[in-house]
């Protein structure tokens, strides 16, 4: 469910060329200039209002954002750690 | 809603402004950095407000740390000396937010006393605005890095003990993923610093050029870690496109002050000149900026402050705050006359002060174009 809302986000409010609508879990988002750096900043806003977690410090990195498959690990990591919490 | 700050905060506000007004206020004259007024600030704890105790750091929230800036912008009239300090705070703050243990450990204490110099490299000649383009790099070489380069116009640069620099550690990738953050002591061979560059304004800070040729930097100097430096660039700006405006805001209101005090001193056609709508209608748009400033700003760092994403805001923050006062002090100028030309009056440094703040931490336009983008333009 994550991976949607991710998806629909970077398709619809960031793809770099306003052109790219399908993007597969393992598209390079960084690489493939889907998502810029502002992109990021607008994304961590986006992940951490809807999925109610804190992306900080270590989790910061480049690999983490780097397709919609990380990203949505990355959520599913940081959401398991807040309810565990 | 909260609106009222607490007492901590009142209390340390009222401290600082006495402390500037006690202790800086022969501080400011000439091009040489104020080495002893420096000190002074370090031993008022100005450096050390927002780091964990474990450091030797006071522990105060973002918002107490703001407020504090804020207070020293007001009552410092050095601007150079203020974003001097603000600078050591920002290195201070990337450093604990993503530098290992071991980082912590070594630097914040000297950075918090005062001991050592701290700046941060990433304008080149090449790329100001566009950050990311930048051309200095760090390849690989045995046990680190071996940094090639040069960086421009760089805040506290010519005095530095310690510097973060950013460079292009991966060529290969794209730029938010090839950039990292090193740290690089004076004294390491490979780098040198420039002499000063003589500028319009904030005379007392120490503006330059840094060279790095085959420097040589240990893998344990990387702030984060390989690749996150673009990422740690844009978390440093919220915080830098909140504590400089803060430091901005709290000069405006001095000198909106001095506009008020003068207007309402200086006679002209039988009256003080406040009178005249055409006086007091610019002094009334220096109270407004000073009153919408403080909301902005203060939402930057509630934000910051309970872990939330405010590029947005401190964008605005920075945007708003930097040409209120560019435009307060023009005005200030025209309201003193022909004496506000002069250097004799304050208002005639706290214009020349005043442009950089449109400039440096992204100039306005690029303030706008990230509102812009924010807004989904």
């Amino acid at each position: 469910m994550s991976k949607d809302s991710i998806r629909h986000f970077i398709a619809t409010e960031l793809a770099a060329d306003g052109a790219k609508t399908e993007i597969a879990d393992n598209d390079q988002l960084l690489e493939q200039g889907i998502i810029d750096s502002f992109g990021i900043m607008t994304l961590l806003g986006f992940l951490e209002e809807k999925f109610s977690v804190h992306i900080e410090g270590d989790d910061l990195t480049p690999e983490n954002f780097s397709s919609i498959g990380t990203i949505s690990a990355l959520i599913d990591r940081k959401a398991g750690l807040s309810a565990g919490a | 809603m909260n609106f009222a700050l607490n007492e901590e905060q009142l209390e340390i506000r009222d401290s600082i402004i006495r402390f500037a007004r006690q202790e800086l206020a022969e501080c400011g004259e000439g091009n040489e950095f104020p080495r002893a007024a420096w000190q002074k600030c370090a031993e008022m704890q100005l450096m050390a407000l927002p780091f964990p105790e474990a450091y030797g750091g006071c522990g105060a929230d973002f918002l107490t740390t703001v407020v504090a800036t804020q207070a020293f912008g007001y009552a410092c009239k050095d601007a150079g000396l203020v974003h001097a300090v603000c600078t050591q705070l920002l290195c201070g703050m990337q450093i604990n937010s993503f530098g290992s243990e071991e980082l912590k450990r070594r630097y914040l204490p000297p950075l918090m006393r005062g001991e050592k110099i701290f700046a941060q490299a990433i304008t080149e000649a090449g790329s100001g605005s566009d950050a990311l383009s930048m051309r200095s790099r760090a390849e690989h070489a045995a046990d680190g890095f071996l940094l090639n380069g040069t960086k421009i116009f760089i805040s506290n640069g010519p005095i530095a003990d310690i510097v973060l620099v950013f460079a292009v550690t991966n060529p290969e990738v794209s730029r938010i993923s090839g950039l990292s953050c090193l740290i690089v002591e004076k004294g390491m061979t490979g780098f040198s610093q420039c002499p000063p560059m003589a500028k319009m304004g904030l005379d007392t800070l120490q503006n330059g050029e840094l060279v790095f040729a085959d420097c040589a930097v240990p893998t344990e100097n990387l702030v984060g870690s390989e690749g996150q430096g673009a990422i740690l660039f844009n978390e440093s700006m919220e915080w830098e496109r909140c504590l400089l405006p803060a430091a901005h805001l709290g000069t405006l209101e001095r000198v909106m002050e001095t506009c008020v005090a003068y207007a309402k001193g200086r006679p002209a056609f039988g009256q003080p000149i406040s009178k005249f709508q055409a006086v007091s209608s610019k002094i009334v748009e220096m109270k407004i900026a000073l009153e919408l400033g403080r909301l902005i700003l203060y939402k930057v760092a509630t934000s910051k402050d309970q872990h939330k994403r405010a590029a947005l805001e401190a964008s605005i923050a920075k945007l708003y705050i930097s040409e209120a006062l560019k435009q307060t002090c023009l005005d200030a100028v025209q309201i003193h006359g022909g004496y506000g030309y002069m250097q004799e009056y304050d208002v005639e440094r706290d214009l020349r002060d005043s442009i950089a703040a449109t400039i440096y931490s992204g100039t306005s336009e690029m303030q706008q174009n990230i509102i812009s983008r924010f807004m989904g333009l």
